[in-house]
């Protein structure tokens, strides 16, 4: 039994195709999706989602946000920002986040604090994806 | 009669102009093709938070507390349009048809105060020809691919309705249909009607009863499965959970729904100016050829005429000669 899985983000469609089971941070923790589960709509949080393709393979997805709607046999991810950690540049991504802090902390006058913080989570998630993207790779080989 | 190097010298302005025009319209039919791309990059999200947002109403609606971005004020003393033009000129009757269209709906509802929020330079016209009064003038970006450049323009009419100070936001943009078709339009943009479908909502040339445009549809990237299921879903069966909260959910849902029409309107309007600025350049090439043409025909009667009285002359002296 197959999900049919689609993650949207108002640029474009990132992934869509069939998968066994995905999971997802929402707001409230982390929740993972089986096919006949029942029908939800719920927010996310800035994290990382993995999904476990026919193949068995996992993919990684950093996330910055966004919504989650599960009828039982779709899953429909509209996120504001969606990237494969495969496409992350790790070090770019930690040095973004890093950058995000300093700015945080230097406590200028005239500076979005939540956006800051929201920008701080996505890097997170991004650090994260690429971290869990690599450490499975070194496991598998 | 104008002198041959006259002409010449004209014939050479002339071609260098279509080369001008020429290169303008080749960039602009790739920058259009750009602007659909993204714009029908953009319909699948649009669609699926739009269809979310509806099953969330539906169930809000059993509570009679609905979202206040949801609900249409009784009384409307100020409105606010945003008004979508371009950066620079030569396209055509671009900006002109989007700002008429912009100040025939202003003057339909004249017995209420109207504040212009402008995206792209052009739209000034607005307040300089016009005199209505401009709230706020937000840059526009040459290359739009990203939502992030259209959030600041959203939160604004957002707040300002949420504070009061508009009682409902329109948002005039330019539809494309086709290539040689662009409709200004005005829509409503807050408070969300939800009781009737946005049918313009990033759909680009399918349009009843007018030029449609298939090639359009084959990239759309809008499962329509996904709706039917969605909308079967949302007829049979009621029982969404909803994390946190409906009301929650639908107080993150809904400025993004305003945000995904701002960006589509925006693209929109970038694939019509583009189309447009092809269609005026095309016709300009055209009329620098013509414009050739004429000038090469003058030119060689200019050069016959002048061959014809040489030879007269010539002729003539020989015959004094010869009388002589």
């Amino acid at each position: 039994m197959l999900l049919h899985f689609e993650i949207v983000t108002p640029e474009r469609v990132v992934l869509k195709q069939e998968v066994l089971q995905l999971t997802v941070p929402t707001k409230q923790g982390e929740i993972t999706v089986l096919p006949h589960h029942i029908p939800l709509i719920a927010s996310l949080q800035a994290g990382v989602i993995e999904i476990v393709m026919p193949n068995k393979q996992i993919e990684t997805m950093a996330v910055s946000g966004g919504f989650i709607e599960v009828l039982p046999t779709k899953v429909v991810i509209l996120a504001d920002t969606a990237e494969r950690a495969a496409d992350i540049d790790e070090a770019r991504a930690e040095e973004a986040r890093t950058r995000a802090q300093e700015t945080m902390l230097e406590k200028k006058e005239h500076v979005d604090f939540t956006a800051i913080q929201a920008k701080i989570a996505k890097e997170m998630a991004r650090v994260k994806a690429v971290r869990r993207h690599r450490g499975r790779g070194s496991h598998t080989t | 009669m104008a002198s041959t190097r006259d002409i010449i010298r004209r014939i050479k302005s002339v071609k260098n102009t279509k080369k001008i025009t020429q290169a303008m319209e080749l960039v602009s039919a790739a920058k259009m093709r750009r602007a659909i791309e993204a714009v029908l990059a953009t319909r699948s999200y649009a669609n699926l938070s739009w269809l979310t947002v509806l099953n969330l109403a539906e169930v809000a609606d059993r509570n009679e507390n609905l979202h206040t971005l949801l609900n249409p004020r009784k009384e409307v003393k100020k409105v606010a349009i945003i008004l979508i033009t371009s950066n620079r000129g030569l396209c055509g009757g671009f900006n002109a048809n989007i700002i008429s269209k912009a100040v025939n709906s202003i003057k339909l509802h004249s017995d209420v105060e109207t504040d212009c929020i402008i995206l792209g330079k052009k739209g000034a016209a607005i307040n300089y020809r016009y005199g209505y009064n401009l709230a706020a003038e937000f840059e526009k970006p040459d290359v739009t691919n990203e939502v992030e450049e259209v959030i600041p323009t959203a939160r604004l009419v957002i707040n300002d309705y949420l504070s009061g100070k508009y009682d409902k936001v329109m948002l005039a943009y330019t539809d494309f249909i086709s290539t040689v078709k662009q409709v200004p339009r005005v829509k409503q943009l807050l408070p969300i009607d939800i009781s009737q479908k946005d049918e313009y909502l990033g759909v680009i040339g399918s349009q009843a009863g007018e030029a449609s445009t298939p090639r359009f549809h084959e990239g759309a990237a809008m499962s329509p499965e996904v709706v039917s299921e969605k909308q079967k879903k949302h007829f049979e069966n009621r029982e969404y959970i909803f994390e946190p909260s409906p009301r929650e959910v639908l107080d993150e849902m809904i400025p993004r729904l305003v945000e995904i029409q701002m960006f589509q309107a925006l693209l929109e309007s970038n694939a019509s100016e583009h189309s447009a600025r092809m269609m005026a350049m095309r016709n300009a090439t055209d009329a620098a050829s013509d414009m050739i043409d004429d000038l090469t025909l003058t030119y060689n009667k200019a050069r016959q005429a002048a061959i014809t009285s040489e030879i007269a002359e010539i002729a003539g002296g020989a015959q004094a000669l010869e009388s002589h």
